[in-house]
Protein backbone atom coordinates (compact mmCIF):
# COMPACT_ATOMS: atom_id res chain seq x y z
CA UNK A 1 0.00 0.00 0.00
CA UNK A 2 2.79 2.21 0.73
CA UNK A 3 4.09 5.03 -2.10
CA UNK A 4 6.17 7.55 -1.42
CA UNK A 5 8.30 10.41 -3.04
CA UNK A 6 11.52 11.32 -2.42
CA UNK A 7 13.14 14.38 -4.86
CA UNK A 8 17.02 14.24 -3.97
CA UNK A 9 19.14 17.45 -5.02
CA UNK A 10 17.28 18.38 -7.86
CA UNK A 11 18.31 21.53 -9.70
CA UNK A 12 16.15 22.81 -12.74
CA UNK A 13 15.27 26.16 -14.72
CA UNK A 14 14.37 27.17 -18.03
CA UNK A 15 17.39 28.30 -20.11
CA UNK A 16 20.43 29.71 -17.80
CA UNK A 17 17.83 30.33 -14.99
CA UNK A 18 17.75 28.06 -12.40
CA UNK A 19 14.58 28.30 -10.78
CA UNK A 20 15.45 25.66 -8.14
CA UNK A 21 18.87 24.80 -6.98
CA UNK A 22 20.04 21.19 -4.79
CA UNK A 23 16.45 20.66 -3.25
CA UNK A 24 15.75 17.57 -1.42
CA UNK A 25 12.38 16.69 -0.12
CA UNK A 26 10.78 13.51 1.41
CA UNK A 27 6.83 12.87 1.07
CA UNK A 28 6.70 9.26 3.40
CA UNK A 29 4.04 6.94 2.65
CA UNK A 30 0.56 8.13 4.07
CA UNK A 31 1.67 11.46 4.71
CA UNK A 32 0.44 14.91 3.72
CA UNK A 33 3.79 17.70 2.97
CA UNK A 34 3.17 21.30 2.27
CA UNK A 35 5.89 22.75 0.19
CA UNK A 36 5.12 26.43 1.05
CA UNK A 37 6.55 29.48 -0.35
CA UNK A 38 5.33 32.66 -1.77
CA UNK A 39 4.84 32.68 -5.84
CA UNK A 40 8.11 32.62 -7.64
CA UNK A 41 10.01 30.61 -5.86
CA UNK A 42 9.64 27.38 -7.49
CA UNK A 43 6.61 25.95 -6.03
CA UNK A 44 5.26 24.85 -9.18
CA UNK A 45 7.92 24.82 -11.36
CA UNK A 46 9.38 21.38 -8.60
CA UNK A 47 5.75 19.78 -9.31
CA UNK A 48 6.65 20.43 -12.50
CA UNK A 49 9.72 18.03 -12.13
CA UNK A 50 8.12 15.53 -10.59
CA UNK A 51 5.46 15.28 -13.54
CA UNK A 52 7.98 15.35 -16.44
CA UNK A 53 7.05 18.72 -17.67
CA UNK A 54 10.30 20.15 -16.31
CA UNK A 55 13.29 18.11 -16.51
CA UNK A 56 15.69 18.72 -14.06
CA UNK A 57 19.44 19.54 -15.22
CA UNK A 58 20.77 17.46 -12.18
CA UNK A 59 19.02 14.94 -9.56
CA UNK A 60 16.91 12.49 -9.08
CA UNK A 61 13.04 11.83 -8.23
CA UNK A 62 12.26 8.40 -7.20
CA UNK A 63 8.50 7.30 -6.60
CA UNK A 64 7.98 4.38 -4.62
CA UNK A 65 4.57 2.49 -5.44
CA UNK A 66 4.15 -0.63 -3.46
CA UNK A 67 7.75 -1.19 -2.93
CA UNK A 68 8.84 -0.94 -6.26
CA UNK A 69 11.24 2.29 -6.93
CA UNK A 70 10.49 4.38 -10.00
CA UNK A 71 13.24 6.76 -11.03
CA UNK A 72 10.88 9.84 -12.96
CA UNK A 73 13.49 12.02 -13.91
CA UNK A 74 13.84 11.39 -18.16
CA UNK A 75 10.23 9.81 -17.98
CA UNK A 76 7.34 10.91 -20.41
CA UNK A 77 5.03 13.12 -18.40
CA UNK A 78 2.45 10.22 -19.35
CA UNK A 79 4.33 7.41 -18.21
CA UNK A 80 4.69 9.16 -14.64
CA UNK A 81 0.88 9.56 -14.70
CA UNK A 82 0.43 5.88 -16.24
CA UNK A 83 2.41 4.94 -12.91
CA UNK A 84 -0.34 6.50 -10.25
CA UNK A 85 0.68 9.96 -10.08
CA UNK A 86 -2.38 12.44 -9.97
CA UNK A 87 -1.51 15.91 -10.54
CA UNK A 88 -3.92 19.00 -9.71
CA UNK A 89 -2.39 21.90 -11.86
CA UNK A 90 -2.38 25.95 -10.28
CA UNK A 91 -5.33 27.49 -12.31
CA UNK A 92 -6.57 24.37 -12.41
CA UNK A 93 -6.78 23.68 -16.09
CA UNK A 94 -10.19 22.21 -16.46
CA UNK A 95 -11.35 21.89 -20.40
CA UNK A 96 -14.10 24.52 -20.30
CA UNK A 97 -16.47 23.54 -23.26
CA UNK A 98 -17.02 20.08 -21.76
CA UNK A 99 -19.80 18.80 -19.69
CA UNK A 100 -18.21 18.45 -16.04
CA UNK A 101 -18.93 14.35 -16.68
CA UNK A 102 -16.84 14.41 -19.40
CA UNK A 103 -14.08 16.78 -17.41
CA UNK A 104 -14.30 13.79 -14.81
CA UNK A 105 -14.32 10.81 -17.54
CA UNK A 106 -10.81 12.23 -19.23
CA UNK A 107 -9.23 11.82 -15.79
CA UNK A 108 -10.06 7.90 -16.21
CA UNK A 109 -7.62 8.28 -19.12
CA UNK A 110 -5.16 6.24 -17.26
CA UNK A 111 -5.05 2.55 -18.36
CA UNK A 112 -5.13 1.22 -14.38
CA UNK A 113 -8.50 3.60 -14.08
CA UNK A 114 -10.61 2.63 -16.72
CA UNK A 115 -12.09 -0.65 -15.11
CA UNK A 116 -12.36 1.42 -11.90
CA UNK A 117 -14.47 4.18 -13.82
CA UNK A 118 -18.04 3.59 -12.23
CA UNK A 119 -16.72 3.12 -8.66
CA UNK A 120 -14.96 6.38 -8.78
CA UNK A 121 -17.33 8.60 -10.43
CA UNK A 122 -19.85 7.58 -7.93
CA UNK A 123 -17.37 8.40 -5.18
CA UNK A 124 -16.39 11.87 -6.52
CA UNK A 125 -19.77 12.52 -6.60
CA UNK A 126 -20.45 11.28 -3.18
CA UNK A 127 -17.52 13.85 -2.21
CA UNK A 128 -18.49 16.60 -4.06
CA UNK A 129 -22.66 16.30 -4.31
CA UNK A 130 -22.54 19.51 -6.57
CA UNK A 131 -21.07 18.23 -8.90
CA UNK A 132 -23.81 15.66 -9.31
CA UNK A 133 -26.37 18.28 -9.57
CA UNK A 134 -23.78 20.24 -12.32
CA UNK A 135 -22.63 17.16 -13.96
CA UNK A 136 -23.87 18.35 -17.84
CA UNK A 137 -23.23 22.18 -16.99
CA UNK A 138 -20.27 23.06 -19.22
CA UNK A 139 -16.87 23.55 -16.65
CA UNK A 140 -16.23 26.92 -18.25
CA UNK A 141 -19.41 27.90 -16.67
CA UNK A 142 -18.76 27.25 -13.01
CA UNK A 143 -17.19 28.94 -9.90
CA UNK A 144 -13.82 29.21 -9.03
CA UNK A 145 -14.83 26.75 -5.86
CA UNK A 146 -16.61 24.24 -7.98
CA UNK A 147 -13.68 24.49 -10.60
CA UNK A 148 -11.42 23.47 -7.77
CA UNK A 149 -13.73 20.74 -7.05
CA UNK A 150 -13.88 19.52 -10.69
CA UNK A 151 -10.07 19.85 -10.73
CA UNK A 152 -10.12 17.47 -7.78
CA UNK A 153 -12.80 15.07 -8.50
CA UNK A 154 -10.53 14.75 -12.31
CA UNK A 155 -7.20 14.05 -10.68
CA UNK A 156 -8.85 11.78 -7.74
CA UNK A 157 -10.69 9.46 -11.64
CA UNK A 158 -7.16 8.66 -12.28
CA UNK A 159 -7.06 6.79 -8.81
CA UNK A 160 -3.85 8.00 -7.94
CA UNK A 161 -1.68 6.84 -5.03
CA UNK A 162 0.55 10.07 -4.93
CA UNK A 163 -1.57 13.23 -5.77
CA UNK A 164 0.18 16.35 -6.07
CA UNK A 165 -2.28 19.58 -5.65
CA UNK A 166 -0.23 23.29 -6.76
CA UNK A 167 -1.72 26.16 -5.34
CA UNK A 168 -5.33 24.71 -4.69
CA UNK A 169 -6.89 28.14 -2.87
CA UNK A 170 -5.14 30.37 -5.77
CA UNK A 171 -8.40 32.74 -6.77
CA UNK A 172 -10.89 31.32 -4.00
CA UNK A 173 -12.53 33.31 -1.41
CA UNK A 174 -11.27 32.96 2.21
CA UNK A 175 -13.94 30.25 3.17
CA UNK A 176 -14.01 28.32 0.22
CA UNK A 177 -10.19 27.91 0.82
CA UNK A 178 -10.74 26.66 4.34
CA UNK A 179 -13.34 24.16 2.73
CA UNK A 180 -11.12 23.06 0.20
CA UNK A 181 -8.36 22.10 2.17
CA UNK A 182 -10.46 20.14 4.72
CA UNK A 183 -11.90 18.53 1.47
CA UNK A 184 -8.11 17.45 0.81
CA UNK A 185 -7.13 15.83 4.36
CA UNK A 186 -10.98 13.93 4.04
CA UNK A 187 -9.77 12.52 0.79
CA UNK A 188 -6.12 11.73 1.68
CA UNK A 189 -7.56 9.66 4.53
CA UNK A 190 -10.25 7.98 2.64
CA UNK A 191 -8.77 7.15 -0.78
CA UNK A 192 -4.76 6.64 1.98
CA UNK A 193 -3.16 9.30 -0.68
CA UNK A 194 0.47 10.43 -0.17
CA UNK A 195 -0.05 14.33 -0.90
CA UNK A 196 2.56 16.82 -2.03
CA UNK A 197 0.74 20.34 -1.70
CA UNK A 198 2.23 23.75 -2.68
CA UNK A 199 0.79 26.47 -1.33
CA UNK A 200 0.98 30.16 -0.51
CA UNK A 201 -1.58 30.17 2.06
CA UNK A 202 0.76 29.12 5.37
CA UNK A 203 -2.10 29.19 8.11
CA UNK A 204 -4.64 27.03 6.11
CA UNK A 205 -1.83 24.54 4.63
CA UNK A 206 0.00 23.76 8.37
CA UNK A 207 -3.54 22.90 9.68
CA UNK A 208 -3.10 19.28 7.12
CA UNK A 209 0.08 19.09 6.50
CA UNK A 210 2.47 16.44 8.51
CA UNK A 211 5.40 17.92 7.53
CA UNK A 212 6.22 21.27 5.61
CA UNK A 213 9.07 22.68 3.38
CA UNK A 214 9.88 26.06 2.83
CA UNK A 215 11.36 27.30 -0.02
CA UNK A 216 12.89 30.21 -0.82
CA UNK A 217 14.09 31.68 -4.28
CA UNK A 218 14.69 27.97 -5.38
CA UNK A 219 16.10 26.85 -2.28
CA UNK A 220 14.80 25.11 0.98
CA UNK A 221 15.24 27.20 3.46
CA UNK A 222 13.66 25.52 6.81
CA UNK A 223 12.25 21.58 7.04
CA UNK A 224 9.66 21.41 9.63
CA UNK A 225 9.38 18.03 10.82
CA UNK A 226 5.55 18.86 12.35
CA UNK A 227 3.46 22.01 11.85
CA UNK A 228 4.62 23.23 15.36
CA UNK A 229 7.92 22.95 14.07
CA UNK A 230 6.71 25.08 11.47
CA UNK A 231 4.36 27.41 13.46
CA UNK A 232 7.24 28.26 16.05
CA UNK A 233 9.86 28.74 13.60
CA UNK A 234 11.59 32.17 13.71
CA UNK A 235 12.88 32.24 10.23
CA UNK A 236 9.27 31.73 9.07
CA UNK A 237 7.76 33.92 11.50
CA UNK A 238 10.23 37.07 10.14
CA UNK A 239 10.10 36.55 6.36
CA UNK A 240 6.80 34.56 5.70
CA UNK A 241 4.73 35.99 7.65
CA UNK A 242 6.36 39.06 8.84
CA UNK A 243 6.06 39.05 12.42
CA UNK B 1 -51.13 25.11 -58.00
CA UNK B 2 -50.29 21.46 -57.80
CA UNK B 3 -47.46 21.47 -59.88
CA UNK B 4 -45.69 23.98 -58.40
CA UNK B 5 -46.73 22.18 -54.69
CA UNK B 6 -44.99 18.89 -55.91
CA UNK B 7 -41.61 21.10 -57.67
CA UNK B 8 -41.38 22.70 -54.12
CA UNK B 9 -41.64 19.23 -52.10
CA UNK B 10 -39.62 17.43 -54.36
CA UNK B 11 -37.04 20.64 -54.08
CA UNK B 12 -37.39 20.07 -50.67
CA UNK B 13 -36.52 16.44 -50.68
CA UNK B 14 -33.42 16.57 -52.67
CA UNK B 15 -32.18 19.66 -51.12
CA UNK B 16 -32.45 17.16 -47.59
CA UNK B 17 -30.78 14.66 -49.30
CA UNK B 18 -28.13 16.57 -50.98
CA UNK B 19 -27.50 18.10 -47.13
CA UNK B 20 -26.29 14.28 -46.53
CA UNK B 21 -23.78 14.33 -49.07
CA UNK B 22 -22.56 17.91 -47.71
CA UNK B 23 -22.50 16.41 -44.40
CA UNK B 24 -20.18 13.89 -45.72
CA UNK B 25 -17.77 16.66 -46.75
CA UNK B 26 -17.67 18.77 -44.26
CA UNK B 27 -17.61 16.33 -41.24
CA UNK B 28 -13.52 15.76 -41.53
CA UNK B 29 -13.50 19.71 -41.48
CA UNK B 30 -15.80 19.74 -38.36
CA UNK B 31 -13.21 17.52 -37.01
CA UNK B 32 -9.47 18.83 -37.85
CA UNK B 33 -10.64 22.89 -38.30
CA UNK B 34 -13.57 22.57 -35.52
CA UNK B 35 -11.52 20.14 -32.91
CA UNK B 36 -8.27 21.07 -33.67
CA UNK B 37 -7.94 24.59 -35.22
CA UNK B 38 -5.72 22.54 -38.32
CA UNK B 39 -7.54 25.20 -41.53
CA UNK B 40 -7.07 22.06 -43.86
CA UNK B 41 -8.15 23.70 -47.14
CA UNK B 42 -6.83 20.59 -49.13
CA UNK B 43 -9.77 18.77 -47.19
CA UNK B 44 -11.62 18.57 -50.54
CA UNK B 45 -9.08 17.49 -52.56
CA UNK B 46 -8.84 14.35 -50.60
CA UNK B 47 -12.56 13.89 -51.39
CA UNK B 48 -11.69 14.19 -54.86
CA UNK B 49 -8.78 11.43 -54.49
CA UNK B 50 -11.35 9.39 -52.43
CA UNK B 51 -13.64 9.68 -55.52
CA UNK B 52 -10.77 8.66 -57.45
CA UNK B 53 -9.81 5.30 -55.41
CA UNK B 54 -13.71 4.58 -55.38
CA UNK B 55 -14.26 5.36 -59.48
CA UNK B 56 -10.63 2.94 -60.29
CA UNK B 57 -12.18 0.06 -57.50
CA UNK B 58 -15.73 -0.14 -59.54
CA UNK B 59 -14.10 0.47 -63.16
CA UNK B 60 -11.50 -1.94 -62.85
CA UNK B 61 -13.14 -4.60 -60.74
CA UNK B 62 -16.64 -3.98 -60.64
CA UNK B 63 -16.71 -3.17 -57.04
CA UNK B 64 -19.65 -1.01 -55.49
CA UNK B 65 -17.98 2.43 -55.55
CA UNK B 66 -19.36 2.76 -51.63
CA UNK B 67 -18.20 -0.47 -50.38
CA UNK B 68 -14.86 -0.19 -52.05
CA UNK B 69 -14.41 3.59 -50.18
CA UNK B 70 -14.77 1.61 -46.76
CA UNK B 71 -12.43 -0.62 -47.69
CA UNK B 72 -10.00 2.33 -48.81
CA UNK B 73 -10.36 3.86 -45.57
CA UNK B 74 -7.97 2.70 -43.50
CA UNK B 75 -5.05 3.98 -46.09
CA UNK B 76 -6.80 7.49 -46.28
CA UNK B 77 -6.36 7.59 -42.36
CA UNK B 78 -2.46 6.36 -42.39
CA UNK B 79 -2.37 9.41 -45.19
CA UNK B 80 -3.75 11.45 -42.96
CA UNK B 81 -1.66 10.20 -39.90
CA UNK B 82 1.29 10.98 -42.06
CA UNK B 83 0.00 14.18 -43.30
CA UNK B 84 -0.26 15.29 -39.41
CA UNK B 85 3.24 14.32 -38.94
CA UNK B 86 4.76 16.35 -41.22
CA UNK B 87 2.39 18.99 -40.38
CA UNK B 88 3.38 18.76 -36.25
CA UNK B 89 6.77 18.32 -37.04
CA UNK B 90 7.35 21.48 -39.51
CA UNK B 91 5.22 23.79 -38.24
CA UNK B 92 2.98 23.20 -35.27
CA UNK B 93 5.43 22.14 -33.02
CA UNK B 94 7.11 25.79 -33.59
CA UNK B 95 4.35 27.62 -33.31
CA UNK B 96 3.94 28.28 -36.72
CA UNK B 97 0.38 27.24 -37.79
CA UNK B 98 -1.71 29.76 -38.79
CA UNK B 99 -0.32 31.20 -42.40
CA UNK B 100 2.20 28.99 -43.11
CA UNK B 101 0.52 25.80 -41.92
CA UNK B 102 -2.58 27.47 -44.27
CA UNK B 103 0.16 27.58 -47.20
CA UNK B 104 1.62 24.00 -46.20
CA UNK B 105 -2.66 22.49 -47.06
CA UNK B 106 -2.52 25.08 -50.16
CA UNK B 107 0.41 23.03 -51.64
CA UNK B 108 -0.88 19.41 -50.68
CA UNK B 109 -4.23 20.91 -52.24
CA UNK B 110 -2.38 21.48 -55.62
CA UNK B 111 -0.08 18.25 -55.26
CA UNK B 112 -2.99 16.28 -55.06
CA UNK B 113 -4.50 17.53 -58.03
CA UNK B 114 -1.57 17.74 -60.09
CA UNK B 115 -0.96 14.09 -59.33
CA UNK B 116 -4.66 13.02 -60.22
CA UNK B 117 -4.22 15.06 -63.15
CA UNK B 118 -0.92 13.13 -64.13
CA UNK B 119 -2.32 9.77 -63.35
CA UNK B 120 -5.87 10.05 -64.46
CA UNK B 121 -6.16 12.96 -67.17
CA UNK B 122 -8.79 15.75 -66.77
CA UNK B 123 -11.86 13.90 -68.06
CA UNK B 124 -14.97 13.56 -66.15
CA UNK B 125 -15.35 10.24 -64.24
CA UNK B 126 -17.88 8.35 -63.35
CA UNK B 127 -19.04 5.11 -61.44
CA UNK B 128 -21.68 2.53 -61.74
CA UNK B 129 -23.71 1.17 -59.47
CA UNK B 130 -27.73 -0.21 -59.20
CA UNK B 131 -28.53 2.04 -57.00
CA UNK B 132 -27.98 5.17 -59.90
CA UNK B 133 -31.11 5.77 -61.63
CA UNK B 134 -33.90 4.49 -60.01
CA UNK B 135 -35.98 6.23 -57.77
CA UNK B 136 -38.28 5.64 -54.84
CA UNK B 137 -42.01 7.61 -54.76
CA UNK B 138 -43.59 8.49 -51.82
CA UNK B 139 -47.06 10.30 -53.30
CA UNK B 140 -45.44 12.74 -55.83
CA UNK B 141 -42.40 12.84 -54.26
CA UNK B 142 -39.48 11.47 -55.53
CA UNK B 143 -36.36 9.67 -53.70
CA UNK B 144 -33.77 9.39 -56.41
CA UNK B 145 -31.57 6.56 -55.10
CA UNK B 146 -28.72 7.71 -56.41
CA UNK B 147 -28.93 10.74 -53.94
CA UNK B 148 -30.87 8.27 -50.82
CA UNK B 149 -28.16 6.00 -50.56
CA UNK B 150 -25.09 8.37 -50.28
CA UNK B 151 -27.88 10.53 -48.09
CA UNK B 152 -28.16 7.14 -45.48
CA UNK B 153 -24.31 5.92 -45.67
CA UNK B 154 -23.65 9.99 -44.72
CA UNK B 155 -25.63 9.08 -41.42
CA UNK B 156 -24.16 5.95 -40.44
CA UNK B 157 -20.44 7.10 -41.01
CA UNK B 158 -21.50 10.39 -38.84
CA UNK B 159 -23.19 8.48 -36.41
CA UNK B 160 -20.49 6.02 -35.99
CA UNK B 161 -18.12 8.81 -35.52
CA UNK B 162 -20.04 10.46 -33.11
CA UNK B 163 -20.24 7.50 -30.96
CA UNK B 164 -16.89 6.96 -31.60
CA UNK B 165 -16.10 10.82 -29.93
CA UNK B 166 -18.48 10.75 -27.56
CA UNK B 167 -17.63 6.91 -25.99
CA UNK B 168 -14.11 6.11 -26.62
CA UNK B 169 -11.57 7.46 -24.21
CA UNK B 170 -9.78 8.46 -27.16
CA UNK B 171 -12.32 10.44 -28.63
CA UNK B 172 -12.99 12.61 -25.48
CA UNK B 173 -9.46 13.69 -25.63
CA UNK B 174 -9.96 14.82 -29.31
CA UNK B 175 -13.29 16.89 -27.78
CA UNK B 176 -10.56 18.14 -25.60
CA UNK B 177 -7.30 18.68 -26.82
CA UNK B 178 -7.59 21.76 -28.44
CA UNK B 179 -8.96 23.06 -25.30
CA UNK B 180 -5.79 23.33 -22.89
CA UNK B 181 -3.15 20.02 -24.52
CA UNK B 182 -1.10 20.56 -21.51
CA UNK B 183 -4.03 19.72 -19.20
CA UNK B 184 -4.89 16.49 -21.19
CA UNK B 185 -0.72 15.72 -21.12
CA UNK B 186 -1.18 15.65 -17.71
CA UNK B 187 -3.67 13.86 -17.24
CA UNK B 188 -1.44 10.82 -19.19
CA UNK B 189 -2.71 11.52 -22.90
CA UNK B 190 -0.27 12.39 -25.46
CA UNK B 191 -1.75 15.73 -27.37
CA UNK B 192 0.56 14.79 -30.14
CA UNK B 193 -0.60 11.21 -30.26
CA UNK B 194 -4.45 12.07 -29.81
CA UNK B 195 -4.22 14.87 -32.59
CA UNK B 196 -2.77 12.56 -35.08
CA UNK B 197 -5.45 10.10 -34.50
CA UNK B 198 -8.48 12.86 -35.13
CA UNK B 199 -6.74 14.01 -38.42
CA UNK B 200 -6.35 10.59 -39.47
CA UNK B 201 -9.72 9.95 -38.50
CA UNK B 202 -10.52 13.33 -40.32
CA UNK B 203 -8.97 12.15 -43.69
CA UNK B 204 -10.50 8.97 -43.42
CA UNK B 205 -13.79 10.14 -44.19
CA UNK B 206 -12.81 11.50 -47.48
CA UNK B 207 -12.69 8.42 -48.78
CA UNK B 208 -16.53 7.66 -48.17
CA UNK B 209 -17.22 11.38 -48.94
CA UNK B 210 -15.44 11.22 -52.51
CA UNK B 211 -17.26 8.06 -53.28
CA UNK B 212 -20.35 9.71 -52.32
CA UNK B 213 -19.49 12.71 -54.16
CA UNK B 214 -18.82 10.60 -57.64
CA UNK B 215 -21.92 8.92 -57.29
CA UNK B 216 -23.68 11.98 -57.31
CA UNK B 217 -21.74 13.83 -59.83
CA UNK B 218 -19.16 12.88 -62.39
CA UNK B 219 -16.02 13.83 -61.06
CA UNK B 220 -12.58 15.77 -62.91
CA UNK B 221 -9.23 16.44 -60.89
CA UNK B 222 -10.06 19.85 -59.55
CA UNK B 223 -14.16 19.61 -58.40
CA UNK B 224 -12.79 19.72 -55.19
CA UNK B 225 -12.15 23.70 -55.45
CA UNK B 226 -16.32 24.17 -55.52
CA UNK B 227 -16.49 23.14 -52.22
CA UNK B 228 -13.92 24.69 -50.49
CA UNK B 229 -16.21 27.09 -49.07
CA UNK B 230 -19.57 25.83 -49.09
CA UNK B 231 -17.36 22.67 -46.49
CA UNK B 232 -15.93 25.94 -44.01
CA UNK B 233 -19.44 27.41 -44.11
CA UNK B 234 -21.26 24.41 -43.01
CA UNK B 235 -18.90 23.93 -40.34
CA UNK B 236 -18.87 27.14 -39.20
CA UNK B 237 -22.90 27.58 -39.46
CA UNK B 238 -23.04 24.32 -37.46
CA UNK B 239 -20.66 25.52 -34.68
CA UNK B 240 -17.31 24.54 -34.62
CA UNK B 241 -16.38 20.93 -33.45
CA UNK B 242 -20.55 20.26 -33.43
CA UNK B 243 -21.29 17.17 -35.51
CA UNK B 244 -25.46 17.62 -34.54
CA UNK B 245 -24.66 21.12 -35.97
CA UNK B 246 -22.61 20.27 -38.87
CA UNK B 247 -25.47 17.32 -40.37
CA UNK B 248 -28.62 20.21 -39.19
CA UNK B 249 -26.38 23.44 -41.54
CA UNK B 250 -25.29 21.06 -43.80
CA UNK B 251 -29.07 19.87 -45.01
CA UNK B 252 -29.98 23.65 -44.30
CA UNK B 253 -27.78 24.37 -46.92
CA UNK B 254 -28.78 21.92 -48.81
CA UNK B 255 -32.49 22.56 -48.80
CA UNK B 256 -31.91 26.66 -49.81
CA UNK B 257 -29.74 25.43 -52.41
CA UNK B 258 -32.22 23.38 -54.13
CA UNK B 259 -34.75 25.83 -53.09
CA UNK B 260 -33.25 28.09 -54.59
CA UNK B 261 -32.17 26.56 -58.11
CA UNK B 262 -35.83 25.49 -58.52
CA UNK B 263 -37.58 28.79 -58.10
CA UNK B 264 -34.66 31.39 -59.30
CA UNK B 265 -32.10 29.75 -61.17
CA UNK B 266 -28.90 27.56 -60.38
CA UNK B 267 -26.71 31.09 -60.17
CA UNK B 268 -28.26 32.16 -57.67
CA UNK B 269 -27.89 29.32 -54.53
CA UNK B 270 -24.39 30.27 -53.29
CA UNK B 271 -25.63 34.18 -52.93
CA UNK B 272 -28.34 32.68 -50.99
CA UNK B 273 -26.23 30.13 -49.16
CA UNK B 274 -23.34 32.47 -47.79
CA UNK B 275 -25.90 35.25 -47.44
CA UNK B 276 -27.81 33.12 -44.83
CA UNK B 277 -24.27 32.28 -43.24
CA UNK B 278 -23.15 35.66 -42.80
CA UNK B 279 -26.96 36.44 -41.20
CA UNK B 280 -26.84 33.03 -38.94
CA UNK B 281 -23.07 34.76 -37.63
CA UNK B 282 -24.47 37.91 -36.91
CA UNK B 283 -26.99 36.46 -34.33
CA UNK B 284 -24.91 33.91 -33.14
CA UNK B 285 -21.32 34.05 -33.49
CA UNK B 286 -20.72 30.78 -32.06
CA UNK B 287 -22.41 28.87 -34.72
CA UNK B 288 -26.57 27.18 -34.38
CA UNK B 289 -24.62 24.43 -32.01
CA UNK B 290 -21.41 25.64 -30.61
CA UNK B 291 -21.03 25.39 -27.31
Amino acid sequence: MASSLTLSGVTAGYGAVHVLEDVSIAVPAGATVALLGTNGNGKSTLMKCVMGLVRPSAGSIVAEIDGVRHELVGRSTEAIVALGIGFVPEGRRLFPKLTVTENLMLGAFRAAARPEIARNLDFCFETFPRLRERAGQLAGSMSGGEQQMVALARALMSAPRILLIDEPSVGLAPVLVRRTIDKIRELKDSRQLTVLMAEQNFTQAIRIADQGYVIVHGRIAFEGASAEALNNNELIRKFYLGM
Amino acid sequence: MDLSLGLFGNAIVSGLLLGGFYAAVTIGISISFGMLDIANIAHPAFIVLGSYGAWYANSRFGVDPLIASVVLMPAFYLLGAGIYQLYYHAFERRGDASLRGLAFFFGLLFITEVGLILVFGVDYRLVRAPYIGPSLYLGALEFPLRLLVPFLASLAMVGLLWLYLSRSFTGRAILAVAQDAEALRILGADPVRIKRIAFALSIATTSLAGAILIVIQPVEPSIGRDYIGRVFAIAVLGGLGSFAGTVVAAILLGIMESLTATFYGPSWSPAIAFGFLLLALAVKPSGMFGR
